[in-house]
């Protein structure tokens, strides 16, 4: 590959990670901290080509060796023609039959009063481990979207810690009137946690009882972290 | 000017021609990565690229400043002159580049340009993503109670650092690196010689990881969830399988304690050999490393790597655990 090829091919690839982390296209594949190091590694990427480009202008196009700079392409162009969505039902149904249950405690503060918005991965961790008893008989309301397990309806939320390929999914199951959505639709579902229902047995997947569940857009951060 | 002979393409045409290619076919393109295995694998492909390019930048920026600024008689003088001496001293030094193990590959590759010997330098590739501090607050954070998971992880990948490094220094040849980083080019000043190694660098270390980052999104689709959940109550194989989990998914050096933490279903030795045997290779490094130092290392590195790594993890786990 000829060095200006190089350098086209940098600026591009600069460019596809300043378009990402520009808007929130960057949520759908890594954390949100992350926005600042995608700005700072696309900004140094085109400085980089510019760099050689001003100082190639005097010789001749010069050819360096090898064709791996053209995998470098690979991703701006799934980036710029596709961009991918983040990780949904597929994921989630590749990623086993139980919810991951790494104990923070054993004891939880109270819920704040009235029907509080948590996310699943909390949901689930008191669910399961919570002795104090904290969500019984207590209204909450989660978001996520829906799995399909059989004839059962999950509601699902994925947990990352650095990037997509680490992500790990929290389900609920839901229990009660939710209508039929399709797969990857995202529910508001306000509801009381079936007590009893994270155990073991169920691979620690709590069941919700619904009493309202209303389609809503993918919220702009589709991970929980 | 155009001959009778007619134009020869260059890259540049080729490259144009592809791009307008792909812009044409994209609704087929679209198509394609609608289908659900095709598209979780495509957000992998795209998250490991994504995730791991500001520390591949890091690397190569570092690795530009090393080319210009830190002449090989200055390394010479900060190292013990005993490459036996030597490899612990590069393992602790790992300790200070808060990156993931994309970073530490052009850095290693420089060092070795400026006369680091190749058993030093090798063993601070396997100690900076490892031991730094981010990945072991991290480590922490995902073992909340387990504090010796913290101090059993950070042995082991040290071990595994200075280990490896003493049998490259002992048995190692130096004509298995085939690659070795070409003498920074003279001429326009520091800065220059800064901007042009790093460039150099990126373009070609890039082209591996995105390699290695569809290899760890073909493998992330591709291995049923059923090889970690039948493993509880199997320490043997549960040990090995996690050790070939960790070289196929290659997770970040920062985020690994995390996955690690979820699979409760096992006990925390093969979960500690997880998380040492990941940073030091995986398959985005294997990719990375073939196309850093050449193919013969590679060929040889990553099972040096993968069967030290195994056996400090199992040693620390069973006295520290």
């Amino acid at each position: 590959m000829r060095r200006d090829t190089q350098h086209a091919l940098l600026v591009l690839l600069g460019a596809a990670l300043l378009r990402i982390a520009a808007d929130d296209t960057y949520l759908r594949y890594v954390r949100p901290s992350h926005r600042w190091l995608l700005l700072a590694a696309g900004a140094v990427i085109v400085v980089l080509a510019v760099v050689g480009l001003v100082r190639d202008r005097a010789g001749p196009p010069a050819h360096e060796h090898g064709h791996t700079p053209w995998l470098l392409l690979a991703p701006v162009l799934v980036i710029a023609l596709v961009a991918p969505p983040a990780l949904g039902a597929d994921a989630v149904s590749r990623a086993g039959a139980g919810n991951p249950v790494v104990q923070d405690a054993d004891v939880f503060d109270p819920l704040p009063p009235g029907a509080p918005q948590l996310p699943v991965a909390e949901f689930v961790q008191r669910a399961v481990w919570d002795t104090g008893g904290s969500l019984h008989g207590r209204e909450v309301v989660l978001t996520g979207f829906v799995v399909r397990r059989g004839a059962a309806t999950e509601l699902a939320r994925m947990t990352i810690a650095c990037c997509a390929a680490d992500a790990r999914p929290h389900r609920v199951r839901l229990v009660g009137d939710v209508a039929d959505p399709a797969p990857d639709t995202w529910l508001q579902v306000r509801g009381v946690l079936q007590e009893g229902s994270a155990t073991s047995v169920t691979g620690h997947v709590p069941a919700l009882t619904v009493a309202e569940a209303t389609v809503v857009p993918a919220p702009p951060d589709p991970y929980e972290y | 000017m155009t001959t009778a002979v007619g134009i020869r393409p260059t890259s540049m045409h080729v490259f144009c021609a592809v791009l307008l290619v792909a812009i044409l076919a994209r609704p087929l393109l679209v198509d394609a990565l609608s289908v659900p295995v095709l598209q979780t694998a495509a957000t992998v492909f795209v998250a490991v690229c994504v995730q791991a390019l500001p520390f591949l930048v890091l690397g190569v920026l570092l690795s530009g400043a090393i080319a210009a600024f830190v002449s090989p008689a200055v390394l010479r003088r900060v190292l013990p002159a005993r490459p036996e001496a030597a490899v612990p001293v590069a393992g602790a030094a790992g300790l200070v580049l808060p990156g993931c193990e994309c970073a530490s590959v052009p850095v290693a590759r420089r060092l070795m340009g400026q006369g680091v010997p190749d058993a030093v330098a090798l063993a601070f590739l396997l100690a900076a993503p490892a031991v730094n501090p981010v990945v072991l607050v991290a480590t922490a954070v995902a073992f909340p109670g387990e504090p010796r998971m913290v101090l059993a992880r950070a042995v082991a990948s040290l071990a595994t650092a200075c280990v490896t490094g003493w049998l490259w220094q002992r048995f190692g040849r130096a004509e298995w690196i085939a690659r070795r980083a070409a003498p920074p080019h003279a001429g326009g000043g520091r800065w220059a010689v800064l901007a042009e190694t790093a460039r150099h660098d990126l373009v070609s270390a890039g082209g591996f990881l995105v390699v290695g980052a569809a290899a760890a999104a073909a493998l992330s689709v591709l291995v049923p969830p059923e090889w970690t959940e039948a493993l509880a109550g199997q320490l043997v194989l549960a040990v090995l399988v996690m050790a070939v989990l960790a070289v196929v998914l290659a997770l970040c050096s920062e985020a690994d304690a995390f996955v690690a933490a979820s699979l409760t279903m096992l006990p925390l030795l093969p979960r500690l050999v997880f998380l040492v045997v990941g940073p030091a290779v995986d398959v985005k490094l294997i990719a990375l490393q073939a196309g850093t130092f050449g193919r013969a290392f590679a060929a040889r590195f990553a099972p040096l790597t993968f069967a030290v790594a195994v056996c400090c993890a199992v040693g620390a786990g069973l006295v520290l655990l």
